[in-house]
């Protein structure tokens, strides 16, 4: 059974249709890439399957319960770090990583996990958010994700305000998830991450799947290309 | 002169930044006291009226609040208006410069900006003196408008030294608390450690110069704000406080300039607090988060309305002297009431007015919910196991709260202000007061349901407030002219006015009703909607 199954996902604003009918599978202990430029419907097609938008039409299961229905209850067996993480300006990283931890109510003891992490990424921990980076806003998500030890793991564009020490910690990271079994949602478009990590590919444009595929079949597809010439090429047909 | 290297360049960008909010501050500080000053003439119809003010005035509760009375020999109506206004609007300068400063110094030190400009052949000493050279020009050009506005205005009494006096007396408590700012602003390593100190410091000398005045003794002369008034504007008209605030002032300059060389750019001279590692248990769940997020809204309102019941407290035992000499009062507070005592027309008057200000934190509690969202904050809360019902139930029991406080503390202020007249029965004061709960409670629900259904028009409920607001304090003068639907149509308008009517349940009971169903479509509907 697939950990995320996603059919004809459709979700208008209005008159416009950012999502116009989404397919999408992510398999238990497979790390699923979805790629797309900005504003395809990546973070949209993340944000209904985390029951904050919608549906319009279509089916969005997580675990094989409806998504918007069971959110609650289904998020306590996954963890989400957003595109652009914002925080509260008083409250202090390890505050609000102990925050989101316990709110979770997933039962568990977090805090060998949690102090591991926040070495690992090279975390101060007692400062107040306000003074964080954008590189360190996104390790205070990404610390509180991990730390979860969640089944599932939704990963927003998680290592663009990283350096390149921190994205090699990042994508070891996730390699070790795989080996323990998660199951890993990566939306992304650096695509040398991509390549190294992903199972499958999703490419979305303009709120529609172009591309879908195990690694192998995209590099058929792909015939001699890089991913970058084919997902190069994906959109300049488009344009 | 290496150190002030490009000094009138960062000048001019500093007034370029600032072509919209200065002018703004400038022309509502000067353009306000013009204008209250202009309602003076209409509150003294007769020299009675002017000394049963200076009497009150004279009390030790309004000394605390804004300082001593002076000149009761040769009362005029512009030393009335000095000794009300001047502090109020010392209390305004000083938050603008405090915002000032800090908004060229520290923030833009913090957020980096002022790393760029320093890459450029700029001295070392340019941004401290240019930006309190910015200030004192702010601070200058407010002074020097109001009182180009008060001899315009031209009250009975008014006199070019007066009107200079009280004007630079602004302007020097201004200047000073700009120099102390930039001061601060070199030993903090925050902007918002800048910002709490500086207001911090602020309170400590309002409280200083409160204790000096109603001792009579030397504490006010060590308070900027205890020096500025006593230039005691219209009377004596003295100069020296003025040369003592700006002497102050420039000496904190040189300080804040030797510290200011002396460090590294974006650290400070007091270091950073590390902070918690960790959550308390109190944080870790979603009331704790909702609470942590308004726990500094409660903390600041219930000493403002401890404060503003106090004020009107205060005033208890001149009401009959005050409103047998001012027909506008007399039509106000006894407009819905003919016939009975003045104070209990005034106590019920009172507390439809403190019920309409304690809407503010009720309403801005529930929006809370509405502006973290907008923050973009939100999302992760509900990417755990949170449902939002029980989020937004966090939000709605902080604003239950803050409208229990609100009318009990007010209600203690008053009586405690008021109580030595032996007018005032606690009991018959907080029937009076809590009885307004149940309306404070329908803004609450109206403004759940807006964050629910409509949550891009949640300001709609600042239209219902203000409608209120003019219903209540207006709306009695014109009791006879206005339909009851008026009334009706403001949560306000609907509670029974005790001590002057007699209580009945059942508008108190539609209210919470009405209040209740409110607040449960306003959750069914947040439930079902996109989040932004």
């Amino acid at each position: 059974m697939p950990v995320v199954e996603i059919k004809q996902l459709v979700k208008k604003f209005g008159q416009f249709s950012a999502l116009d009918g989404i397919d999408f599978e992510l398999d238990e202990g497979q790390v699923h890439a979805y790629l797309g430029p900005n504003g395809a419907g990546k973070t949209t097609t993340i944000r209904v399957l985390l029951g904050i938008l919608r549906a319009t039409s279509g089916e969005v299961e997580i675990f094989g319960k409806d998504a918007w229905k069971h959110s609650v209850e289904l998020h306590r067996r996954l963890a989400y770090v957003p595109g652009e993480v914002n925080l509260w300006d008083n409250l202090t990283g390890g505050e609000v990583i102990d925050l989101l931890l316990s709110l979770r109510k997933d039962g568990k003891n977090h805090k060998e996990r949690r102090d591991f992490f926040c070495k690992r990424f090279e975390l101060d921990p007692s400062k107040k958010c306000r003074t964080y980076s954008k590189g360190n806003r996104q390790k205070v998500a990404l610390v509180a994700a991990l730390a979860s030890d969640a089944e599932l793991l939704i990963f927003d564009e998680p290592s663009s305000g990283l350096d390149p020490l921190m994205e090699k910690v990042f994508s070891d990271t996730v390699l070790e998830l795989k080996k323990e079994g998660k199951s890993v949602l990566l939306s992304s478009h650096i695509l040398s991450e991509v390549e190294k990590l992903a199972d499958r590919i999703s490419i979305i444009r303009a709120g529609k799947i172009v591309q879908t595929g195990s690694m192998e079949e995209i590099s058929r597809v792909a015939a001699g290309r890089t991913l970058e010439e084919l997902f190069l090429s994906e959109y300049k047909e488009a344009n | 002169m290496k150190s002030f290297a490009g000094f009138w360049e960062y000048v001019r960008f500093i007034l370029a930044r600032e072509r919209i909010v200065s002018p703004l501050w400038i022309v509502s500080l000067a353009g306000s006291a013009a204008l209250f000053a202009s309602m003076y003439p209409g509150l003294f119809t007769s020299a009675d009226a002017l000394t049963g003010m200076a009497q009150t005035m004279d009390s030790p509760a309004m000394v605390a609040l804004m300082g001593p009375v002076y000149g009761l020999d040769s009362l005029s109506i512009a030393m009335s208006m000095a000794q009300q206004c001047l502090i109020w609007f010392a209390v305004a300068i000083v938050v603008m410069n405090i915002f000032f400063v800090n908004r060229y110094t520290r923030a833009d030190e913090e957020l980096g900006r002022f790393e760029m400009l320093r890459a450029l052949p700029m001295g070392r000493l340019t941004n401290v003196v240019a930006t309190l050279l910015c200030a004192l020009l702010l601070n200058v050009l407010i002074s020097g408008l109001t009182m180009l506005g008060l001899l315009v205005v031209n009250l009975e009494g008014t006199t070019i030294m007066g009107s200079l006096t009280y004007s630079f007396a602004l302007g020097g408590i201004g200047f000073f608390f700009a120099a102390l700012t930039v001061l601060l602003a070199q030993l903090l390593p925050t902007s918002r450690g800048v910002l709490a100190c500086s207001f911090a410091i602020f309170g400590a000398f309002y409280i200083l110069r409160a204790w000096g005045d109603l001792q009579a003794n030397v504490a006010s002369y060590f308070s900027p704000i205890g020096v500025g008034i006593k230039v005691a504007a219209f009377y004596d008209n003295n100069l020296w406080p003025l040369a003592v605030l700006f002497c102050a002032g420039i000496f904190l300059t040189i300080l804040a300039c030797a510290v200011y060389i002396k460090r590294d750019l974006g650290e400070g001279v007091i270091p950073a607090q590390p902070g918690r590692r960790n959550a308390s248990v109190l944080l870790k769940s979603p009331f704790g988060l909702a609470w942590r997020l308004s726990r500094n809204a409660v903390l600041a309102w219930a000493p403002t309305a401890l404060v503003a019941g106090a004020v009107y407290g205060s005033v208890v035992g001149e009401i009959n002297n005050m409103v047998a000499d001012n027909p506008l009062l007399q039509q106000m507070v006894e407009g819905s009431s003919a016939g009975t005592s003045l104070v209990g027309s005034y106590i019920a008057m009172l507390f439809s007015i403190m019920a309409i200000l304690g809407a503010v934190p009720v309403v801005n509690a529930v929006l809370k919910i509405r502006s973290e969202e907008k923050r973009k904050r939100i999302e992760q809360v509900y990417a755990t196991a949170t449902s939002r019902t029980t989020l937004f139930a966090g939000y709605i029991l902080i604003a239950l709260l803050q409208s229990l406080l609100f009318m009990l503390l007010s209600t203690l202020g008053f009586y405690a202000a008021g109580a030595s007249t032996g007018l005032l029965v606690l009991s018959d004061l907080l029937q009076a007061s809590l009885v307004y709960l149940p309306a404070l409670w329908l803004m609450l629900g109206f403004s759940v349901a807006l964050v629910g259904l409509l949550p891009r028009l949640t300001t709609l409920i600042w239209a219902l407030f203000a409608y209120s607001f003019m219903i209540v304090y207006f709306g009695r003068m014109f009791t006879d002219q206005l339909p009851s639907l008026a009334f009706i149509l403001s949560p306000f308008g609907n509670v029974p006015q005790l001590p002057v009517e007699t209580l009945s349940a059942t508008p108190l009971v539609v209210l919470t009703v009405l209040s209740l169903v409110l607040v449960a479509v306003g959750l069914a509907a947040y439930r079902q909607r996109d989040l932004q």
